[in-house]
C-alpha cells in the first residue's frame, strides 16, 4: 500500500513538472500553430539563467524566477520576431526551423559556456520531506506540484480574464475581423511567443536542483511535452494539465509494474492508440477555425 | 505527361551520369573517398524514400528511420550469424554475454542470404503497412501522421536498446563479416563497392519514378493538394496513402542494409530522432518535389557537414543549424525550388518560352497549396 | 520543354556545386607514403564537442591536447613533433566511424586518441582492425574485448571491483541494490558484482536499469526505499548520474547508512551533483584529483593553467592525457623510418611509467595495470582516497569468464 502511494506521489510529481514544460508549448501551438522543436532548447536556457544569476549575483532560483522568465522571454520575442513570424502559413516547415533554432541555441550555450554540466543550488528552505506513515513526500517536489497548479491557475487567468487572453483568443478565432477591430496580431503573437518561452525557461530553472545541466538537456524533455500536448487537444489548458497528470501518473504505474525502459514504450504505445482514435486530444478545441 | 516524363529521365540520366562516372573521377577512384561517398549515396536513397511519401503524398513521417534501422538490423543480423560461424553453437558473442543458450528462433532464417535480401525490403514494408492501416483507416493526417510516427520511433528504439540480448542493445550489432553476393565479396573501400551503391540508388531512383509517374503517382499529388476532393472521386485515398508509405518504407530498409555494409556495423543511433529529423531536413533542403532532388540534398548536406567539421572542428554545428533556419526561410522548395523559379524567371523574360511557363504552372508539382498562399 | 532546360541546369549545377565543395582529384588524396613526413608524425583527436557525451568527451580531449602541446613545447619525440589532426564524432557511432576513416586513410595517423562510450570504440573497432592501426582509448570499460589494435588505458571490471566490493559488504553490509543505465557496461560490472558478492556471502536485492539520458528517479527512489539495501550500487552515467544523486539527496537518504558505491562518478559529475549532495559517498578508481603525488600535482597545475581553474582532472582523463606519454615513449624507441602503428604497439608492450596515478605498465594483452582506489567524497567536491590498493593490479578483461583470457596473442580458450 506504502509503495502505491508513494508511487502516486511520484506520478503527480513527475506531472507537474511536464505540466509546466508542456503549458507554454500548449499556448504556441494552440495560439499559432507552431510546432516548436525549440522548446526543450528554451528550457535549457532557462536553466543556465538561473546557473548564470547564481554565479554572477548569487540569487537563489525562487528569488531569480523573474528575471529568467524575462530574458527567456526575450529571447524567445526574437525568435518569433526573427524567424517564426514568418512560417505562420507553413505549420510542417515550422517544425524543420525551430529544430534549426534548437541546434543553434544548444551551440551558442557550448561555445560560449562550455560544454560541461553546471551546478545550481536548490533552495534549502524546501530540503527535508513530509512524512505521513510509509507515505514520504520531498518538500521541493510538493512545492513544484503547488507551483504548477499555480503557473496553470496564471496563465488560465490570463487568458480568460485580461484584454491580452481577450484579444489572442479573438486572434485563434478570427485573425481577419479581429484586424478590422484594431487588434495588431503582430504583437500579440510576439508575445504570446514570449509568454511561451518564459514559461519554458521557469520550468527549466525549477528542475534545475533535480537533474544536470547541459547544453543538450533540453532534448530529453520536449518530446515528452509534445505527447503531453497532442494528448490534452489542441489549444486546451484543462487538456493539457489532464494530460500532464495522465502521462506523469501512467509513466509511473506502468515503470512499477514493469520497468522504466518497458514503462516508457507502453505509455508511447498508448500515446500513439489515444491519437488515433481521439485525433482531437481528450478536450478538443471547439474554436472554428 | 510525356514531355516530362521525357524531361525527367534526362534529369535522373545526368545525375546517375554524375555518381558513376564524375564522382569516381573526381575522387581519383580512391577507396577512402568512395567509401565515405557510398555512405552519402545510401544517405541520399533514404532521403529519396521519404520525398516519395512526404512530397507526392504529403505524408510527412518523422519516423522514416525506423525502417531504415529495421534494414539495417536485418543485414547486420545474417552478417553476424555469418562472422560467429565458428564460435559456441554458432551464436553471436554478445549473447553468450548474456546467458543465452540457444539462437532465438527469431535470428535462424537470417542463416539464409535469400531470405535477409527478401526481409530487408518485406519487414520495414510489412511494419509500414501495419502502421499505414492503422492510422490512415483513421483518416489520421498531417502534424499526427508526424507525431504517431515520431512516437512509434522513440519506441522502437528503446525496445532494441532494452533488448540487448537480442539485439546487442546500445552498442548495436558489430564485428561483422562481409557480404558475400554470387562469389562476390563486398570490400567496402573498393570501386566494385561504390557501383553497387551506385547502381542501387539508381535502381531505386528507377522504381520510385515509375511509381511517381504512374497513375498512382498522379492521384497521390492529387491527395496532397486535396485529400477530400480525391475521395469524392470515389478513390480510395487511405489505400493510395498506405501504398506511398510501404514503398517508401522499403527502400528505407533497402538504404539501411546498404548503409550496415558500409559502415561495417548496425546501431541503434540509426532509429534515433535526431537522425529520423536529419532525414527530413535533407530531403526539404534538395527539394521534396523531386526524388532526385531529395537525394542530391542528402549528399549535398552530408558533404558540408563532413567538410565543415573538418575546418572548423568546434562551430561546425551552429553553422548546420543556421543553414536549416535559412533554407527554410528563403527556399522553403529547398536547391529544387531555387532553380526552378529561377529557371521560370529565366523564361518570363524571354517572350518566346511563355508557352513554357504556363506549362510548368499547370503541373502539380510546381508548388505546394502552402507555397501558393505566398505567392 | 522548357523543363528539361531547367532540370539540366540544376543538374549541372548540382554537379558544379558537387564538384566546389569537394574539391578535385589530388587535393585531398595527400601524397605521403610513409607514416611520418616532414618531422611531423600525425596523430588523431578523436572526441565528441557536440552531442550527449560532449559533457565528458571534452574534457578528455582537454587532456590530450594538453599533452600534445606540452611534448612538442618540450622537443617533440626524437626531434619530430606530434601534429594533431581533430575531428568531432558528435556522439554518434556512425560519424565516429566516418571521422576515424578519414585520420586512418586519409590522413594517415599512426594512432588515433579517442572515444568514451563502449558504442563508438566498438564502431571505431572494425576500422582499426581493417587497416591495422592504433586506436588509444582512455576509457574504463565492461572489458571482455581482446583486440591487438586498441590501447586500453582505463579500468576493466576486475580493476575496480576485487577490493572495492568486499571492502563495501565488510563495512556496510552484503545487500547490495544495483542499479545503471540500460546499456553493455552497466549490464557487466553487475554481472562481476553478483560473483564476487556470491563468492564473499552477499547478495543484490535488486538489478534494475533505465534508459540512457533518464532522469526522473522517483520511482527507482521509492523501490530503493522499500528494499533497504545496505549499499546501493551504482553504474549510471553522466546525466543520469548527476540526476539520480541530487534526487536521492533531495529524498532525504544519508550516506551514513545507505551509501552510494559508483564505479563511474568522477570529479566531472560531482562538480554538478554539488558538493553537499555528494559527500559522504563512495567511488572507486584508479585516479582521484585529490590523490597525492608529484606527477599529479604537476598534471594538475598544468591543466588548470591552460583551461581554468574552475576546471577539474578525473579518472578518464587522466589517461587521456597519461597515454599520449606512452605513446611518445613508445615512438622514442623506434627509428623513424619504422614508425608504424604495429611497431608503435610493439614497442609499447610492457612499458612502465610514473603517471599521477602512481606507475603503471602496459600489459602484453594492451591493457594497463592500475593503482585502484577507493575515494570518499567531501563537500568541497573532492574525493579523499580513503584506501589505495597496496599493490598494482593486473587487467582481466575475461576476468568473469573461466576458460578465457585475453594475452598478447589475443584471446586464448582453455
Amino acid at each position: 500500500m506504502d509503495s502505491v502511494l508513494n508511487q502516486v506521489f511520484a506520478g503527480l510529481s513527475m506531472a507537474s513538472i511536464l505540466l509546466i514544460v508542456a503549458l507554454g508549448l500548449a499556448i504556441i501551438y494552440g495560439a499559432m500553430g507552431v510546432i516548436n522543436l525549440a522548446h526543450g532548447e528554451f528550457v535549457m536556457l532557462g536553466a543556465y539563467s538561473a546557473w548564470f544569476l547564481q554565479e554572477q549575483f548569487g540569487l537563489g532560483i525562487l528569488v531569480a524566477l523573474p528575471v529568467i522568465f524575462l530574458m527567456v522571454a526575450v529571447v524567445g520575442w526574437l525568435v518569433e520576431r526573427g524567424v517564426v513570424r514568418w512560417l505562420y502559413h507553413r505549420p510542417l516547415d515550422t517544425i524543420l526551423a525551430t529544430w534549426g533554432i534548437g541546434i543553434v541555441l544548444q551551440q551558442l550555450v557550448r561555445l560560449g559556456i562550455g560544454p560541461e554540466s553546471r551546478y545550481v543550488a536548490r533552495p534549502e528552505i524546501l530540503d527535508g520531506n513530509v512524512i505521513l506513515g510509509g507515505l514520504v513526500m520531498a518538500n521541493y517536489r510538493i512545492f513544484l506540484i503547488a507551483f504548477s497548479a499555480a503557473v496553470l491557475v496564471g496563465t488560465w487567468y490570463l487568458l480568460t480574464r485580461t484584454e491580452f487572453g481577450t484579444k489572442l483568443r479573438a486572434i485563434i478565432q478570427n485573425k481577419e475581423i479581429s484586424e478590422c477591430y484594431g487588434i495588431r496580431p503582430e504583437r500579440v503573437y510576439a508575445l504570446t511567443f514570449a509568454y511561451g518561452a518564459g514559461l519554458a525557461g521557469i520550468a527549466g530553472a525549477l528542475i534545475t536542483p533535480l537533474v544536470s545541466v547541459t547544453p543538450g538537456m533540453g532534448t530529453y524533455v520536449v518530446v515528452d511535452a509534445f505527447l503531453v500536448v497532442i494528448v490534452g487537444g489542441v489549444g486546451s489548458l484543462i487538456g493539457t494539465a489532464v494530460a500532464s497528470g495522465l502521462v506523469g501518473t501512467a509513466s509511473a504505474a506502468f515503470s512499477f509494474l514493469l520497468n522504466d525502459t518497458l514503462g516508457r514504450v507502453a505509455l508511447l504505445l498508448a500515446i500513439i492508440l489515444l491519437i488515433r482514435f481521439r485525433p482531437m486530444g481528450l478536450f478538443p478545441d471547439k474554436v472554428r477555425r | 505527361m510525356n514531355t516530362t516524363f521525357k524531361t525527367d529521365i534526362i534529369g535522373y540520366g545526368l545525375f546517375a551520369a554524375l555518381i558513376l562516372f564524375v564522382v569516381p573521377w573526381a575522387f581519383a577512384f580512391d577507396g577512402f573517398e568512395l567509401n565515405t561517398f557510398a555512405r552519402y549515396l545510401t544517405l541520399g536513397m533514404v532521403a529519396m524514400a521519404l520525398a516519395l511519401s512526404w512530397g507526392y503524398a504529403g505524408v510527412l513521417n518523422l519516423g522514416q528511420a525506423a525502417t531504415f534501422g529495421l534494414g539495417s538490423y536485418v543485414m547486420a543480423m545474417h552478417l553476424k550469424l555469418r562472422a560467429s560461424a565458428s564460435s559456441y553453437n554458432g551464436m553471436p558473442d554478445f549473447m553468450g554475454w548474456t546467458n543465452v543458450e540457444v539462437l532465438p528462433w527469431f535470428w535462424e532464417p537470417f542463416h539464409s542470404l535469400t531470405f535477409t535480401l527478401v526481409a530487408g525490403l518485406a519487414l520495414p514494408a510489412l511494419v509500414a503497412w501495419l502502421m499505414a492501416v492503422f492510422m490512415f483507416r483513421g483518416r489520421v493526417t498531417g502534424v499526427f501522421v508526424a507525431i504517431i510516427t515520431l512516437a512509434f520511433l522513440v519506441a522502437l528504439q528503446l525496445v532494441f536498446i532494452s533488448e540487448q540480448r537480442y539485439t546487442g542493445g546500445q552498442n548495436g550489432l558489430t564485428g561483422l563479416a562481409p557480404l558475400e553476393l554470387f562469389g562476390w565479396r563486398a570490400d567496402a573501400y573498393s570501386t566494385s563497392f561504390y557501383y553497387m551503391v551506385a547502381g542501387c540508388l539508381i535502381t531505386a531512383l528507377a522504381l520510385g519514378l515509375a511509381v511517381v509517374r504512374s497513375k498512382v503517382g498522379l492521384i497521390l499529388r492529387a491527395i496532397r493538394e486535396d485529400a477530400n476532393r480525391v475521395r469524392f472521386f470515389g478513390y480510395d485515398v487511405a489505400r493510395y496513402e498506405t501504398l506511398a508509405f510501404c514503398v517508401s518504407a522499403a527502400l528505407a530498409g533497402w538504404a539501411g542494409m546498404l548503409y550496415v555494409l558500409v559502415l561495417e556495423f548496425a546501431s541503434p543511433t540509426y532509429m534515433s530522432v535526431p537522425f529520423s529529423l536529419g532525414i527530413v531536413i535533407w530531403c526539404a533542403v534538395g527539394g521534396r518535389e523531386s526524388l532526385v532532388a531529395a537525394a542530391l540534398g542528402a549528399v549535398v548536406v552530408n558533404m558540408l557537414e563532413g567538410r565543415l567539421s573538418s575546418i572548423f572542428v568546434e562551430g561546425w554545428f551552429l553553422f548546420l543549424g543556421i543553414l536549416f533556419i535559412v533554407v527554410v526561410l528563403v527556399m522553403p522548395r529547398g536547391l529544387y525550388g531555387l532553380f526552378s523559379d529561377a529557371v521560370q524567371r529565366l523564361q518570363t523574360v524571354s517572350p518566346r518560352d511563355r508557352g513554357g511557363k504556363v506549362a510548368t504552372k499547370a503541373t502539380p508539382l510546381s508548388a505546394t497549396p502552402a507555397v501558393k498562399e505566398e505567392n | 520543354m522548357k523543363r528539361r532546360s531547367f532540370l539540366k541546369g540544376f543538374t549541372i549545377a548540382g554537379a558544379a556545386g558537387v564538384a566546389g565543395v569537394t574539391g578535385f582529384p589530388g587535393i585531398w588524396t595527400r601524397g605521403n607514403s610513409a607514416y611520418a613526413a616532414n618531422g611531423e608524425i600525425p596523430v588523431g583527436v578523436l572526441f565528441s564537442l557536440t552531442g550527449a557525451v560532449a559533457v565528458v568527451e571534452s574534457t578528455l580531449r582537454d587532456a590530450c591536447m594538453l599533452a600534445i602541446e606540452e611534448i612538442n613545447a618540450s622537443g617533440g619525440v626524437n626531434g619530430m613533433t606530434l601534429r594533431p589532426y581533430q575531428e568531432d564524432p558528435a556522439s554518434d557511432p556512425a560519424t565516429f566511424a566516418d571521422r576515424a576513416r578519414r585520420l586512418v586513410i586519409r590522413d594517415k595517423c599512426v594512432s588515433i586518441f579517442g572515444s568514451y562510450t563502449s558504442a563508438s570504440r566498438q564502431a571505431v573497432l572494425p576500422v582499426v582492425e581493417g587497416r591495422d592501426n592504433l586506436y588509444w582509448y582512455p576509457t574504463l570499460y565492461e572489458g571482455r574485448e581482446c583486440s591487438r589494435n586498441v590501447m586500453y588505458g582505463g579500468a576493466v571490471p576486475n580493476q575496480q571491483q576485487q577490493e572495492f566490493v568486499p571492502w563495501l559488504k565488510e563495512k556496510f553490509g552484503g545487500r547490495f541494490y544495483l542499479i545503471g543505465n540500460n546499456y553493455v557496461y552497466p549490464r557487466e560490472e553487475n554481472n562481476v558484482c553478483k560473483i564476487i558478492l556470491s563468492q564473499i556471502g552477499g547478495e543484490a536485492v535488486n538489478e534494475e536499469y533505465v534508459p540512457l539520458g533518464h532522469s526522473d528517479f522517483s520511482s527507482v527512489i521509492n523501490r530503493i526505499r522499500a528494499a533497504e539495501p545496505d549499499v546501493i550500487f551504482c553504474t549510471l552515467v553522466g546525466d543520469s548520474d548527476v540526476a539520480f544523486a541530487r534526487q536521492l539527496h533531495a529524498a532525504g537518504f544519508d550516506p551514513e547508512k545507505m551509501p552510494v558505491a559508483s564505479l563511474t562518478r568522477s570529479e566531472v559529475e560531482v562538480k554538478a551533483i554539488g558538493g553537499d549532495a555528494a559527500a559522504g559517498h563512495f567511488s572507486s578508481a584508479p585516479y582521484f584529483m585529490g590523490h597525492k603525488s608529484a606527477e599529479n600535482e604537476k598534471f594538475i597545475e598544468a591543466y588548470q593553467r591552460k583551461y581554468g581553474t574552475d576546471q577539474v582532472t578525473h579518472f578518464v582523463s587522466e589517461a587521456a592525457y597519461f597515454q599520449v606519454y606512452q605513446f611518445k615513449a613508445a615512438v622514442e624507441k623506434l627509428a623513424a623510418s619504422d614508425i608504424s602503428p604495429v611497431n608503435i604497439r610493439n614497442a609499447a608492450v610492457g612499458l612502465s611509467m610514473v603517471a599521477p596515478q602512481g606507475e603503471i605498465l602496459i600489459d602484453g594483452n594492451l591493457h594497463t595495470h592500475l593503482w585502484p582506489k577507493i575515494g570518499q567524497w567531501q563537500s568541497d567536491g573532492q574525493a579523499k582516497v580513503i584506501m589505495e590498493s597496496k599493490q598494482r593490479i593486473a587487467p582481466e578483461p575475461y576476468w568473469a569468464y573461466e576458460g578465457q583470457a585475453c594475452t598478447e596473442n589475443g584471446l586464448v580458450r582453455s
